[in-house]
């Protein structure tokens, strides 16, 4: 058993008089220690992974594809390869921290320990409002399936169903996580496990048969056929698809083995999805040429594999679809409620936030808190704004999640023990947050201004509500 | 280190659970591992629990430690939040190296004790429960065993005196110990049945096959089944999982 002591001794309290709970005593493989009370670690090296693939792959490959081919044309490759590299420059230090602090919150939790707690106020709020944009993205993206399977049945309706959908699903989901006493995280399992062999069939038949195997060939494209600028304004805009290795981490409190399973499970659904949207975007821009394929927006893999295997093929991948994008709206919704909880266990937000209705033992106030903003979100419909808003917010955790880290290798404490430590310190922390503040500079304008608010609306809060409260530790 | 026998006596311990009647007089003799625990949904940190409910639940398992103190017993207790109950259970057994799991039930005085032989495995830690426990009172102790078809009568006979004989030597007087031999039942029912005329039951915890799968572990079926309370002994910990 390794025990890692957690030397942070939170101070203050918050306008309500609520102080921050106090840290544990001791971390274990199997439980977080609090005096005489034992947290039990449940969630193996399969569930981290996931939830890590469960919450990205639904906007990667159901969603952007389309979007991003029209944006970038070939170069969408690049985009998505792009992106992927900053996650996994970013992934390799949260890890890092994760092993050293495996407690619940994340990203906000190594912020404001490890850099104070202004800096982990403007991260935990932005998590928790960056994964309501985020989820509000996943159903405006469901709701994009659920109308194509109207269109497929030919029913003919009088108004655009995306956003009513979205809505539908949106209260049927929080009102699920509220009520539902299901064993969540093995659905989420057998989904994730579904979709990975559906997705893996239906792409190694779409890479033979863009290399010529079955007669057809591809039609050769020139890759920078829009420029090289659209390259990197796509990676900022599929960005999105990268955020779920974080929300790993938001559960980090409940993963057994945390010094074995945190770095494996974020390390590996990075590269997991990675593999599979570049492949997607091959396949897919192989098999219609970037231009089409844009035309076809958000559902574009329906055609794609309509071409490839006609009607079971649209129905395999409408179906898919479907499943990606509610499983990825669910694990936002209920990482959301974490991060509510890890800020009101620490005082930034009313203790009641987090409060457990007794019927049926769930966190009601915060999946309310989260479920319902996403409802307004929805009502909006906008696709990319939504995506780029989530990727903004999470992009500023990432950036100071490795600044937090380059922080804490230079000081040392003595509390700061990771069993797995990054390799290249200090180059690809360093790089990792050049890239991920970068990557926001290209962005819609419209985006960057929302984020910013969001920001500043955070940190005026804490200094309102919290002011007073210290959470950073002996650093 | 005592002689005394490690039993872990598991408790939901806001669910409403508690220690039914009887059973710290049945448990005076051992060392109670007391395991406060609560399941929560995965939609709930264990963490948001605890910040709500540790109070109460410390109060409540503060009473429990008390009734098994009163009564004699040593107390080691525990308090657990988690998503996964079996896994809790498991742990504790494993960390405390538990004898036996008791499933409370409400009983009078003990006077008769039925012990299920299920073979020669676990025997030894079968043994130790029931000396350790019962040795000193002067419940009567009844070795049941359900022969199999190919188990001869000599085979049976060996197994269940050599038993007899370990429990004398642990200070379980021979006259009180009887046994009792069936032979074309099935085992789980012909065990449920005769422990109706008993206050309590001692069982093996055996080994999970196919069929545990759907009908359950026969020690959950005879404890859902009989309503007095049953001490599972625990399998042998297989070598120590963690270094």
């Amino acid at each position: 058993m390794t025990d890692r002591l957690v030397d942070v001794d939170p101070t203050g309290e918050n306008v309500a008089g609520e102080a921050p709970a106090a840290e544990p005593d001791a971390v274990t493989d199997d439980t977080t220690v609090h005096d005489d009370v034992e947290l039990e670690r449940t969630i193996g090296l399969v569930g981290g992974l996931a939830i890590g693939i469960g919450t990205m792959i639904g906007a990667g490959i159901f969603v952007f594809p389309g979007l991003a081919a029209a944006n970038a044309g070939l170069a969408a490759t690049l985009s998505f390869a792009i992106g992927g590299l900053i996650a996994l420059l970013v992934a390799l230090p949260t890890s890092e921290l994760a092993t050293a602090m495996p407690r619940s919150g994340g990203g906000y939790y190594f912020v404001s320990r490890g850099m104070g707690t202004a800096y982990g106020a403007v991260v935990g709020l932005g998590l928790w409002l960056g994964l309501m944009f985020a989820s509000a993205f996943y159903l405006v993206g469901l709701g994009h399936y659920a109308s194509a399977v109207f269109a497929e049945l030919d029913v003919a309706l009088s108004f655009n169903p995306v956003v009513g959908i979205g809505l539908l699903f949106g209260v049927a989901l929080t009102a699920l996580s509220i009520g539902g006493t299901e064993n969540t995280a093995k659905l989420q399992n057998a989904v994730v496990g579904v979709l990975l062999v559906v997705l893996t069939g239906f792409l190694s038949y779409g890479v033979l048969d863009a290399v010529g195997v079955f007669g057809r060939g591809t039609v050769p494209e020139q890759f920078f056929s829009r420029g090289y600028v659209p390259v990197l304004s796509t990676a900022a805009l599929v960005f999105t698809s990268y955020l779920g290795f974080a929300q790993v981490a938001t559960v980090a409190g409940e993963i057994k083995q945390p010094g074995r399973n945190l770095p494996l499970a974020m390390v590996g659904s990075v590269l997991t999805v990675t593999v599979f949207y570049i492949v997607t975007i091959f396949v897919a821009t192989s098999a219609f040429g970037a231009d089409r394929l844009g035309q076809f927006g958000e559902t574009a893999m329906v055609e794609v594999a309509r071409d490839f295997l006609g009607l079971p093929g649209a129905v395999a991948i409408l179906g898919a679809g479907l499943l990606a994008t509610f499983s990825s709206a669910n694990a936002s919704i209920l990482s959301a409620s974490r991060a509510v909880y890890a800020l009101s266990r620490d005082a930034l937000l009313p203790r009641r936030a987090s409060e457990i209705n007794l019927r049926y033992g769930t966190p009601h106030i915060a999946l309310l808190a989260a479920g319902g903003p996403i409802l307004v979100l929805v009502a909006t419909g906008r696709v990319e704004l939504l995506a780029e808003v989530a990727s903004f917010l999470h992009l500023i955790m990432y950036g100071l999640m490795c600044v937090a880290q380059i922080v804490l290798r230079r000081r040392d404490p003595e509390w700061y023990t990771p069993s797995y430590r990054v390799p290249g310190y200090p180059v690809v922390p360093a790089v990792g947050a050049l890239a991920s503040v970068g990557l926001i500079a290209f962005m819609q304008p419209a985006s960057i201004g929302i984020g910013i608010v969001v920001m500043l609306v955070s940190y005026l809060w804490f200094r309102y509500y919290a002011g007073s409260v210290t959470l950073k530790g002996d650093v | 280190m005592t002689d005394r026998p490690s039993i872990l006596v598991p408790v939901r311990v806001l669910d409403g659970e508690s220690i039914p009647e009887g059973v710290p007089d049945l448990l005076a003799a051992a060392h109670v591992v007391l395991l406060g625990y609560h399941v929560v949904p995965g939609q709930t940190a264990p963490g948001q629990a605890q910040m709500q409910f540790e109070d109460r639940a410390t109060e409540r398992l503060d009473e429990f430690e008390a009734m098994f103190e009163e009564a004699g017993a040593t107390v080691e207790r525990r308090l657990v939040f988690t998503h996964d109950g079996q896994k809790t259970l498991d742990r504790m057994t494993t960390e405390h190296d538990c004898l036996a799991a008791l499933v409370p039930n409400a009983t009078g005085p003990v006077e008769d004790v039925l012990v299920a032989v299920r073979g020669a495995v676990g025997i030894d830690r079968l043994v130790r429960v029931v000396a350790g426990l019962f040795g000193a009172t002067d419940a009567s102790v009844t070795l049941y065993h359900v022969a199999e078809p190919v188990e001869t009568d000599e085979d049976v006979e060996t197994l269940l005196d050599g038993m007899v004989r370990r429990l004398a030597d642990l200070g379980v007087d021979a006259a009180r110990i009887e046994t009792r031999v069936e032979r074309d039942q099935k085992a789980l029912d012909a065990v449920v049945d005769t422990a109706d005329e008993f206050d309590v039951v001692v069982m093996g915890e055996s080994d999970p096959s196919l069929t545990t799968f759907v009908f359950g572990l026969p020690a959950d079926q005879v404890a859902d089944r009989f309503l007095g309370p049953v001490l599972v002994v625990q399998r042998e910990p297989t070598d120590a999982p963690e270094k």
